[in-house]
C-alpha cells in the first residue's frame, strides 16, 4: 500500500537523522486512510472559538486574523468554514501527516531528552511564510491533501503502542486545528501523555487561555524581530506573537523560542539584539532560545542556505545579551546544539543531530555545581 | 443548432433590442461609481462594449428554475452583441477557433442558488459546438467536483462537453504571480487554450463586487490567501497573470438571480431576479457594470453604497490599471440588447 500520508519534509530529514520515521496509513488504527475532501472525507465539527454576526456571517474568534466568513467561506487559514451561521473546523481527528519523531527535533531541548513524540498536523496555517519549509500541507486547503481518520483516543493508544511519551502538534500550524489539540491533549493526559505544540503563536488570547491548562509546553516560532519582516513575508503580525509569548510565561506553560535565521531578511545584527532583550526582559535569561538554519524552500528559492557563521554571530550576541540558553539548529555536530550550565560551563546534554547521546542532568540540575536547569526533565 | 431555430432566436433577440426588459440600465455606462483610472498608460482600450441581455421570466424566484428558452434568448443576445455579431454561433467563430481547448470557467461556490446556472454554461458549450470547437475540447469547471454536482452540472447534459473540477489537480510547483504565489489547476495551465469566465452577480462582504475578475480565484490552490485588503490587488494581479489573461477570450456574469449585499454565500433574502446577463471581451468593464447593477439595487432598497460601507471594489480599478481593459464610465457603452 502507498503510503497515504503526506511527507512533512523535516520527518524525512528526522527519519534520516536520528532514526524517527514517518508512519504509514498501515500503522494507523481506526479507520486508516479517508478519501479526499471532495470524495466526501471532509469532517466538519462545530469551531470552539467563533461568535455569529447578522446575516449568518461568523467572525472567527482563535487567531489575530479575526477573519469575518460568509455563509459556505472559510477564513484566511482556509480550515474552518461557515455552514449557516456556525463556524466549523474542517480537519479535526484528520492528520495529513504522522510520524514518530525525537523531540529535539520540535526543537524542545528542555523536554525529556531523547523522547519519542508522536507527531502529527492537519493541513493549513493561518500564515503564508515565503520560506514555509513545508509548504505543500501548510500552504494547502483539507480537500488538497490526503488526511486520515485519527480521533484523539486513536493518536494516544498510537502514542503508546509506539513507545512515544509526547504528542507533538507540529508540521503545520496547530493553531489552525486548536479543537484537536485539546481533545488530544485530554485524552494524551488521561494516560500520562504529554502534549505539544510547535506553533507561531498567532492565536488570541481566549483559545490560548484555554489551552495552556492541558499543554504540557509550547514553542513559539518567532519568525523574526520587526513588523516589517511580518508583514512582507508571513502575512501576519509582530505583536500578537510577543503577546503569546508573554502570556506563555504568564500561564507557566513551559516555552522555547525557535528563530528561522534567512540570510538579509531576519539576520541583522539590530534585529537579533532587539530579539534577544525582549526574551531576557519580558520572558526570562532562562527561555532557551534555537537559532536555526534556513534551506531555500517555497518562494524563497533564490536566497542561500544560512551560513554557520551568520547563526554563530546570532548565538553569541545572544549569549552576550545575558541568555543562558542559546542553541543551533540545521547544523548536526555543531558545538551549538548541546545544553551548558550556566554556572560551571559543563557540558550537561550532548547532542548530534536531533539525537542526544548524553543527558547528565541530575534532578533538574548540574551534577557539578548544582545549578538549577530549568524545563520538564522527565 | 437547426436553421430554425436560430431564426427562432433571432427572430427573439430583435424583439429584445426593441422591447428591452424595464430596468434603469440605460444609465449605466454614466452612473459608474467610481473615478475610473488615471489616464495615460495602462487604462484600458479606447471603448468597450458590455452587452446586457435580460428577459423577463428567466427566472422570477431568486435561486429557482429558469425558463430555458428564454435564458437562451438573453444570453445569445447579449453573447452576440459582446463580440459584435449578430448571432452566438458567429460571435463564438470570433472568438474561438476549432482546434481550441475552451474551458467554461462556472462560479458554484455559494451553492445552487447563487451559482453560474448550468443551463447557462451548456447553451454556451452548444453554441461553441456549432462553432466549429469539437464537443470533447470544451470543459465546463470549477474547483471542486462536489460543487459542481450540487448545483446540477452532469457531464454530458444533451451536448457532449466535459464537466470537471480541478479537485485535487493542481500543479506541483508553485508560480509567483504579483503579490501572492499558487498552484494553479492543470487543466488551465496544460490542456485549456481559451476561457470563457461565466461569473455570478453578486455582492462581496471582503471584496465588495464579486464578478468576473474574482472567479479567477477558482483556478489557484489557495483562495483562502486571497482576501486581505477588499482581495486587492490579488483580484487584479491573478487576472493578469498571463497563464490566465492569455486564454480569456469573454466575460459572462450571470444575473438570472442576483445578489446585492450580505454575499458571497447566498442570502435569499438579499437575492433578486436581475433575469439577464452581462456579456463583455473587456474582463474590467463587465466588472464594472455589474458593480454599477449591484449599486443600483442597492440604492433601490435603501441600503449604502458600497463604499459608504467601506467596501468599494477597489480591485475594479485596480485591474484597469494594469491595462486588463476599461472601468472609464466615458468608455463604458453598456448596450442593451
Amino acid at each position: 500500500m502507498v503510503a497515504a500520508l503526506s511527507a512533512a519534509g523535516c520527518a524525512a530529514c528526522a527519519a534520516a537523522l536520528s532514526g524517527g520515521r514517518l508512519l504509514r496509513a498501515e500503522d494507523v488504527p481506526g479507520r486508516g486512510a479517508v478519501p479526499l475532501a471532495e470524495e466526501g472525507g471532509l469532517a466538519p465539527r462545530r469551531a470552539r472559538w467563533f461568535r455569529s454576526l447578522p446575516g449568518e456571517w461568523v467572525q472567527c474568534g482563535l487567531c489575530p486574523h479575526g477573519c469575518k466568513i460568509s455563509e459556505g467561506e472559510r477564513g484566511t487559514c482556509g480550515t474552518r468554514e461557515n455552514r449557516r451561521g456556525v463556524l466549523h473546523t474542517m480537519v479535526h481527528s484528520r492528520p495529513c501527516s504522522v510520524a514518530l519523531d525525537p523531540v529535539e527535533k520540535k526543537p524542545f531541548f528542555h523536554l525529556v531528552p531523547g523522547a519519542l513524540a508522536l507527531s502529527l498536523a492537519t493541513p493549513g496555517c493561518n500564515f503564508e511564510c515565503k520560506g514555509c519549509q513545508n509548504w505543500e500541507i501548510a500552504q494547502a486547503r483539507p480537500e488538497q491533501v490526503k488526511t486520515v481518520a485519527l480521533p484523539p483516543e486513536d493518536a494516544v493508544a498510537l502514542a503508546l503502542n509506539r513507545g512515544a511519551k509526547l504528542i507533538a502538534c507540529t508540521y503545520t500550524e496547530p493553531v489552525t486545528f486548536s479543537e484537536y489539540v485539546f481533545d488530544l491533549a485530554a485524552a494524551g493526559r488521561r494516560s500520562a501523555l504529554k502534549t505539544v505544540v510547535v506553533s507561531n503563536g498567532y492565536i488570541q488570547e481566549e483559545p490560548l487561555r484555554d489551552l495552556s491548562p492541558v499543554l504540557s509546553a509550547y514553542k513559539v516560532d518567532l519568525k523574526g524581530f520587526t513588523e516589517r519582516f511580518y508583514k512582507d513575508h508571513c502575512g501576519g503580525e509582530l505583536k500578537p506573537v510577543l503577546d503569546t509569548l508573554r502570556r506563555l510565561v504568564r500561564y507557566g506553560v513551559w516555552t522555547e523560542i525557535v528563530v528561522l535565521v534567512i540570510p538579509s531578511l531576519n539576520d541583522g545584527p539590530g534585529e537579533i539584539r532587539d530579539l534577544a532583550r525582549f526574551v531576557r526582559g519580558e520572558l526570562g535569561a532562562e527561555v532557551p532560545l534555537h537559532f536555526t538554519r534556513f534551506h531555500p524552500a517555497y518562494r524563497l528559492t533564490n536566497l542561500p542556505p544560512t551560513p554557520v557563521s551568520t547563526l554563530e554571530r546570532c548565538r553569541d550576541l545572544a549569549l552576550k545579551e545575558g541568555l543562558s540558553f542559546v542553541y543551533l539548529g540545521n547544523v548536526p555536530g555543531h558545538a551549538g546544539e548541546s545544553t551548558y550550565c550556566p554556572g560551571c560551563g559543563a557540558r550537561l546534554v550532548r547532542r548530534v543531530g536531533m539525537a542526544t547521546l548524553e543527558n547528565r542532568i541530575e534532578k533538574g540540575a548540574c551534577p557539578d555545581c548544582r545549578r538549577r536547569i530549568p524545563g520538564l526533565w522527565s | 443548432m437547426t436553421l430554425s431555430r436560430r431564426r427562432d432566436l433571432l427572430r427573439g433577440l430583435a424583439a429584445a433590442a426593441i422591447a428591452p426588459l424595464a430596468a434603469p440600465l440605460e444609465r449605466a455606462a454614466s452612473a459608474l461609481p467610481f473615478a475610473g483610472p488615471p489616464p495615460g498608460p495602462g487604462s484600458g482600450p479606447s471603448r468597450a462594449v458590455v452587452a446586457v441581455g435580460r428577459r423577463e421570466g428567466i427566472c422570477p424566484v431568486p435561486g429557482g428554475a429558469v425558463n430555458e428558452a428564454r435564458l437562451t434568448e438573453a444570453l445569445g443576445a447579449a453573447v452576440s452583441r459582446a463580440a459584435g455579431e449578430s448571432d452566438p454561433v458567429s460571435a463564438f467563430r470570433r472568438l474561438f477557433r476549432p482546434r481550441d481547448v475552451v474551458g467554461i470557467k462556472v462560479n458554484c461556490a455559494a451553492g445552487r442558488g447563487l451559482s453560474s446556472r448550468p443551463e447557462a454554461a451548456f447553451q454556451l458549450g452548444r453554441w461553441l459546438v456549432a462553432a466549429g470547437v469539437p464537443p470533447e475540447r470544451i470543459v465546463i469547471w470549477d474547483r471542486f467536483s462536489r460543487e459542481l454536482k450540487v448545483c446540477r452540472y452532469t457531464a454530458g447534459s444533451g451536448s457532449g462537453v466535459r464537466v470537471a473540477g480541478t479537485d485535487g489537480d493542481w500543479e506541483a510547483k508553485v508560480r509567483e504571480w504579483g503579490p501572492s504565489a499558487s498552484r494553479f489547476s492543470r487543466l488551465l495551465v496544460e490542456e485549456l487554450t481559451a476561457v470563457i469566465n461565466l461569473a455570478v452577480l453578486k455582492d462581496h462582504g471582503l471584496a465588495g463586487v464579486s464578478a468576473g475578475l474574482k472567479n479567477w480565484y477558482g483556478v489557484v490552490h489557495n483562495p483562502n490567501k486571497l482576501h486581505e485588503e477588499g482581495c486587492n490587488p490579488f483580484v487584479p494581479h491573478l487576472a493578469a497573470f498571463p497563464l490566465v489573461r492569455e486564454k480569456h477570450r469573454l466575460t459572462v456574469v450571470d444575473g438570472t438571480t442576483g445578489q446585492f449585499h450580505n454575499g458571497p454565500g447566498y442570502a435569499p433574502s438579499w437575492a433578486w431576479p436581475y433575469q439577464g446577463f452581462l456579456a463583455s471581451t473587456d474582463a474590467v468593464a463587465a466588472d464594472a457594470v455589474a458593480w454599477t447593477v449591484i449599486e443600483e439595487k442597492r440604492k433601490e432598497k435603501g441600503l449604502k453604497t458600497l463604499a459608504a460601507e467601506g467596501r468599494e471594489p477597489r480591485s475594479i480599478g485596480a485591474a484597469a490599471r494594469l491595462g486588463l481593459g476599461t472601468c472609464d464610465p466615458a468608455k463604458i457603452e453598456a448596450v442593451q440588447v
